[in-house]
């Protein structure tokens, strides 16, 4: 079998029983609050989303989110008050206008658009909160993995190819 | 005077490589443990590193919960303590307590939720069990890397500043005098009263509304605790919780106590204007009371409206009107700052129910007005010739309006809120109509009666006793008042009634009485001095409406009364009560404790690229210029984390919020992820 | 001073070494800009390797005892078998190992092509480009038979790396190209044993700081109306461009370029890559921006961010393979 010019680019399978790892940033006040109501109204939704508080959609960096999908993330969420609502008064004033921006960073490398979602999820409404978590679950699972991590392992991040030093 | 968070008190210093945590897991009585594995999870959990207890608990809340937890820290040497139970805005004070008692500092705690948002929204319990062992994982990432904190303590000057002088702003005044503190009661009018001065009678006592309001205008203003300021206007406010300074302008009155022949005074003046107090149904002179017997006795000049001409003068030999009196400005010292600024009614748009269209159009406020004996009418109505009064009340009007259905307000929205108290005062009103004219024909249209509050049902029943008549429209059909092209009457109202099946209903009305929302008086000054949160409503923002309902989330600001929301006397007078009692709890502790998530810039990574200075919501950053560096104010800062995330060089971080205990949680969560 | 015990001439002196990567060579050019300063470090130091200047080869370096360079500079990335055999190579001979350069630090401009597939680059390269002649599609082969014998030639790697990813570095010196003065300080520091811990790929040659620091320009502290390129429109002198909508890196870029290029009138582009203790230079940015935009509904900030045209070259441009995703999927 000829050597590949190039060193092959492995594309990450789908593990068997594999279920999308999806990490939500919700902010203390509204969207956590409302992540509660749902459950305290027992609706159901899928165990995919593992939910980060802050106090403040305001305090998400876009570095948390890169970090997220670099580390095998499947799906980030990031929810806060709606705007002229939050609790901090402008905090989500900045969130508004970090999410597109850093959205259309990923999305240019290769992150499908639904698997970042950027969401206002106030207090009250539990309903909206589970349903947003079994929309971008079932998105998510149709995408299937991302598998960053191996992928750039793959490649030689952080390890290199691993090859003899030439001439040893 | 504030102690900073990261000086601490309790023990818990140690590195974090020598963590020792204690994780307790909650079955909540089977509220967790029916759905998640919670001994597996334990298990688990007790490999990881660093974790030297892993046990569950029946309810970990519970006293024998709490001492199991105590016990632990000190037989253990535990430095970590994780509870893993229902959502922490329940038991996290709690459990922050429990740690506290046991000697370790309450912020080395971390509470996590694995009820509310694990067991009780999961079907799969395999899953859910996962799921709540990774969240517990998560944990034990991030409280390796917590610190000791404590909260801030700022030391409170004990005096309030009560902005406004409606009935919400004397209540507080009052209570909070009562109560021993010092008060500055400050109102940007002549004259104190607000609304409920321009009310005849309260429901649903059916008590004088200006006889109740100077009952406690009275305990006010002789008060010696109490000074009180009218014609003032607030300059700007600054400061923080425990230490707020106000400018204030206090504008010339021209008229003071020496004045005797006040009516002369009055009389003599040429010039006339608008009558506010009558929402515009009458006039009066540029020299002018605001009712009868209204506080400060004495007459104020209008100084829009005054030439100056100096007749007053003349008429009263001179003494008592200082038509040169110059404004003065004052700084006021105070601790806590009620806002009590209340409400506007509704203004009616141009041609909105063929207001300002048709002077026998009127809102509900104006109506009031006609009738006080003492009003510009003498308390008369308009005359239908020799026949009965005919009257339409509309109901919502500027209230629950529809998006696409109602015009939108300058503000580009529609006002969607219900305004609460118009119902129960239209009914008020038109059964107090009846019963000084009982030949007056009355019909209502509305499109839910809405007496909520105690007594206020009995409205509505005595309403339909009395033969006033219900017509109930569908709120995307509104009425439409028109001129009665038969002239018998001024207008004809026109409706579908959705009581009897959308039948087509047509009233000839002398009178169209339009029962106008409520809008919160605008004080967007004030919001942007005190950073105020603000509902799309426009109405001031609660931290929380049940469990906090008259708190800012900017501390030592309290909400009194109509600017929080629509509210009648008696609910706003509930509010101001609450307030006070907030306000005067505070000033009484001496100082306040404030959480101790604040920002803080590491002095050495900041560069000083001025990025992070526009971003506080609460001005909390100010550049220091001899370092060129940002400084967080410790007071001020609210804890939201957004000049964190702002900074590039990563140079501020957030205590109880910093990256690498966020990063750790991130990185517990996802590992296994990778293996795919 | 290290001793002398090489087969290369033992005189005390101090053996230097700079080996080109995935490279542009503007770094082998930027040593020699310390100018006169040159004079002063062939006093005390030879060069023992320097494929851009000198004529040693690869068996040369093979033969030399391990860790006998003393200071060996690696600029430009690894993109192929070549590079990285050569800085395996290179750590073994070299007591330190210093990556210079936005390339072999942070990836700089050839890890752009991290954004794109190798399908995708061979394709512009070998088949698409309208200047080629390649009718039969050829395409690059590791080995080829030809008339000479088998010719073997460097694997093509489908990412870009730094030099850190590949084997320990010591140090690093970031831009693109280091500014001379930094350099030629770093050096002295070096010699006179001033630097910090090896091993530690800590950044030297440069400020913690980022390029406001150094920036001649005044803040106003007004949030953006409105983005700009550069050649959309007249930048007001005096005044911090970032601030008039022009995309300057200045805020999340490491100092000790001297702001050069504000200086010059043009954005900074952020070629030292990131400041402090951040990692990702792109995300630093974005939170940033996003925080000073003068939007205050979501469509006017759409609006505005999709005036930007290439975000990731824009916020990524010299730092693609030292951020969090390293590159496109």
């Amino acid at each position: 079998m000829a050597e590949a010019h190039i060193v092959q680019q492995e594309v990450t399978p789908a593990a068997v029983g594999w279920e999308p790892r999806i990490i939500a940033f919700l902010c203390y006040w509204c969207s956590y609050t409302g992540a509660d109501a749902a459950g305290t109204a027992r609706l159901k939704y899928p165990p995919n989303v593992d939910i980060i508080r802050v106090m403040c959609s305001g305090r998400i960096d876009p570095e948390l989110i890169t970090t997220a999908f670099a580390h095998g993330a499947d799906g980030v969420m990031v929810c806060g008050c709606h705007i002229g609502d939050c609790h901090y008064i402008s905090g989500n004033h900045k969130t508004m206008a970090r999410m597109p921006l850093l959205k259309r960073t990923l999305v240019d490398l290769g992150i499908e658009p639904d698997r970042f979602v950027h969401e206002w999820v106030s207090a009250a409404e539990g309903e909206k909160f589970a349903r947003l978590v079994r929309e971008v679950t079932e998105r998510v699972r149709r995408l299937g993995p991302l598998g960053w991590p191996q992928r750039m392992r793959e490649r030689g991040v952080g390890c290199g190819m691993s090859l003899e030093p030439w001439g040893a | 005077m504030v102690e900073t968070p990261g000086s601490c008190s309790g023990s818990g210093n140690e590195h974090e490589n020598d963590a020792r945590i204690g994780v307790f897991i909650c079955h909540c009585g089977g509220n967790i443990s029916d759905v998640v594995d919670v001994k597996r999870v334990a298990d688990e959990i007790g490999k990881l590193r660093g974790v030297v207890l892993s046990t569950t608990q029946m309810f970990v809340c519970s006293d024998p919960g709490q001492g199991l937890i105590e016990q632990k820290i000190k037989e253990l040497g535990l430095n970590r303590v994780i509870v893993a139970a229902c959502s922490p805005t329940l038991h996290q004070l709690t459990f922050r307590r429990t740690v506290a008692r046991a000697g370790l500092n309450q912020f080395l705690f971390e509470h996590i939720n694995v009820r509310e948002q694990v067991s009780w929204v999961s079907e799969d319990k395999e899953l859910a069990t996962q799921k709540a062992t990774r969240l517990i994982r998560a944990a034990v990432g991030r409280v390796q890397h917590l610190m000791p904190l404590d909260k801030r303590r700022i030391a409170i000057h004990p005096t309030a500043l009560v902005i406004g002088g409606g009935i919400a702003g004397l209540v507080a005044a009052r209570d909070l005098a009562q109560r021993g503190m010092k008060v500055t009661l400050v109102e940007k009018r002549p004259f104190l009263g607000g609304r409920v001065a321009q009310l005849n009678t309260l429901f649903p006592t059916g008590e004088d509304a200006r006889e109740a309001l100077n009952k406690v205008i009275e305990d006010v203003v002789n008060h010696p605790l109490v000074t009180v300021h009218t014609n003032a206007q607030i300059l700007d406010s600054e400061g923080v919780v425990g230490d707020f300074r106000t400018r204030i302008r206090i504008e010339p009155r021209g008229a003071n106590e020496h004045l005797s022949y006040r009516g002369n005074a009055i009389a003599a003046c040429p010039e006339q204007t608008i009558n506010e107090f009558d929402f515009g149904l009458s006039q009066r002179k540029a020299i002018y009371m605001a009712y009868p017997g209204c506080y400060p006795p004495i007459p104020a000049i209008d100084w829009h409206t005054c030439t100056k001409c100096g007749k007053c003068v003349w008429a009263v030999g001179g003494k008592g009107i200082d038509l040169t009196e110059q404004p003065r400005e004052i700084t006021l010292h105070s601790g806590v700052i009620v806002l009590a600024t209340g409400s506007d009614p509704y203004e009616p748009l141009y041609g909105e129910y063929g207001y300002g269209i048709f002077p026998r159009v009127i809102t509900l406020p104006q109506l009031i007005r006609l009738l006080d004996p003492q009003g510009p009418t003498g308390g008369q109505l308009p005359r239908n010739g020799g026949g009965p009064t005919r009257i339409a009340f509309i109901h919502c009007v500027g209230a629950r309006q529809i998006e696409g259905v109602n015009q939108r307000q300058p503000d580009g929205k529609v006002k969607d809120y219900c305004a609460r108290t118009c119902c129960t005062a239209a009914l008020h009103t038109a059964l107090e109509i009846k019963q000084q004219h009982p030949e007056a024909v009355i019909a209502n249209f509305y499109q839910d009666i809405r007496t909520y509050g105690r007594g206020h049902e009995a409205y509505y029943e005595r309403a339909s006793e009395s033969g006033i008549v219900f017509v109930r429209y569908d709120p995307h059909h509104r009425p439409m008042v028109e001129k009665d092209p038969k002239g018998d009457s001024a207008f004809v109202v026109k409706s579908h009634d959705l009581l009897t099946g959308g039948l087509d209903v047509e009233m000839p009305a002398d009178l169209v009485v339009l029962a106008t929302g409520v809008v919160p008086h605008d004080i967007s000054e004030l919001v942007g001095m005190y950073h105020c949160a603000v509902g799309s409503d426009s109405f001031l923002l609660e931290v929380h409406p049940k469990l906090r309902p008259v708190e800012l989330a900017v501390s030592g600001v309290f909400l009194a009364g109509c600017c929080q929301g629509p509210m009648d006397v008696t609910e706003a007078c509930a509010a101001a009560s609450a307030a006070a009692s907030k306000a005067a709890a505070l000033i009484a502790q001496g100082q306040v404790e404030m959480d101790p998530f604040i920002a803080k810039v590491d002095e050495e990574l900041c560069t000083g690229c001025q990025t992070c200075l526009t971003v506080c919501p609460y001005d909390a950053i100010t550049r220091e210029e001899t370092r060129g560096i940002a400084v967080v104010s410790e007071a001020r800062c609210t804890g939201c984390g957004t000049c964190v995330a702002t900074c590039p060089s990563n140079a501020i971080q957030q205590f109880g919020f910093n990256d690498a205990q966020v990063l750790a949680e991130v990185k517990a969560l996802l590992q296994g992820a990778a293996l795919g | 001073m290290s001793e002398k015990t090489d087969k290369a001439g033992g005189n005390g002196k101090l053996k230097i070494g700079m080996y080109w990567a995935a490279s542009c060579g503007g770094c082998d050019i930027s040593l020699l800009e310390i100018g006169p300063h040159i004079l002063e470090l062939i006093e005390v130091a030879d060069v023992v390797l320097w494929p851009c200047a000198a004529d040693f080869k690869y068996q040369d370096v093979v033969n030399y005892p391990d860790q006998f360079i003393d200071v060996c500079f690696f600029n430009g990335g690894v993109r192929n078998s070549e590079q990285e055999e050569i800085a395996r190579l290179l750590r073994r001979k070299s007591k330190t190992l210093i990556a210079y350069g936005a390339c072999a630090t942070d990836g700089g401009i050839p890890a752009l092509a991290n954004t794109k597939t190798v399908e995708g680059i061979f394709a512009a390269s070998y088949h698409d480009c309208p200047s080629l002649d390649n009718p039969a599609h050829v395409e690059p082969q590791p080995i080829t038979q030809s008339e000479y014998g088998e010719l073997e030639i460097p694997r093509f790697y489908p990412q870009v790396l730094r030099l850190s990813d590949v084997v320990e570095v010591d140090y690093q010196i970031p831009g693109c190209p280091p500014q001379a003065e930094r350099v030629w300080e770093a050096i002295l520091a070096l010699v006179g044993g001033q630097l910090p811990a090896r091993n530690s790929a800590v950044k030297v040659a440069c400020f913690d700081k980022s390029v406001c620091d150094e920036c001649p320009r005044e803040k106003r502290k007004v949030k953006i109306k409105e983005f700009k390129r550069p050649h959309e429109a007249m930048a007001e002198a005096g005044w911090c461009l970032l601030e008039q909508g022009f995309i300057c890196m200045g805020p999340a870029t490491r100092s000790g370029c001297g702001a050069l290029c504000v200086k010059a009138n043009l954005p900074c582009r952020g070629c030292y890559g990131p400041s402090g203790e951040v990692q990702d230079q792109g995300a630093a940015m974005i939170g940033a921006l996003g925080s000073i935009l003068d939007a205050s509904t979501e469509e006017r900030a759409r609006e505005m961010i999709d005036h930007i045209v290439d975000p990731v070259g824009t916020f990524y441009r010299f730092t693609m393979a030292s951020s969090d995703l390293k590159g496109r999927r």
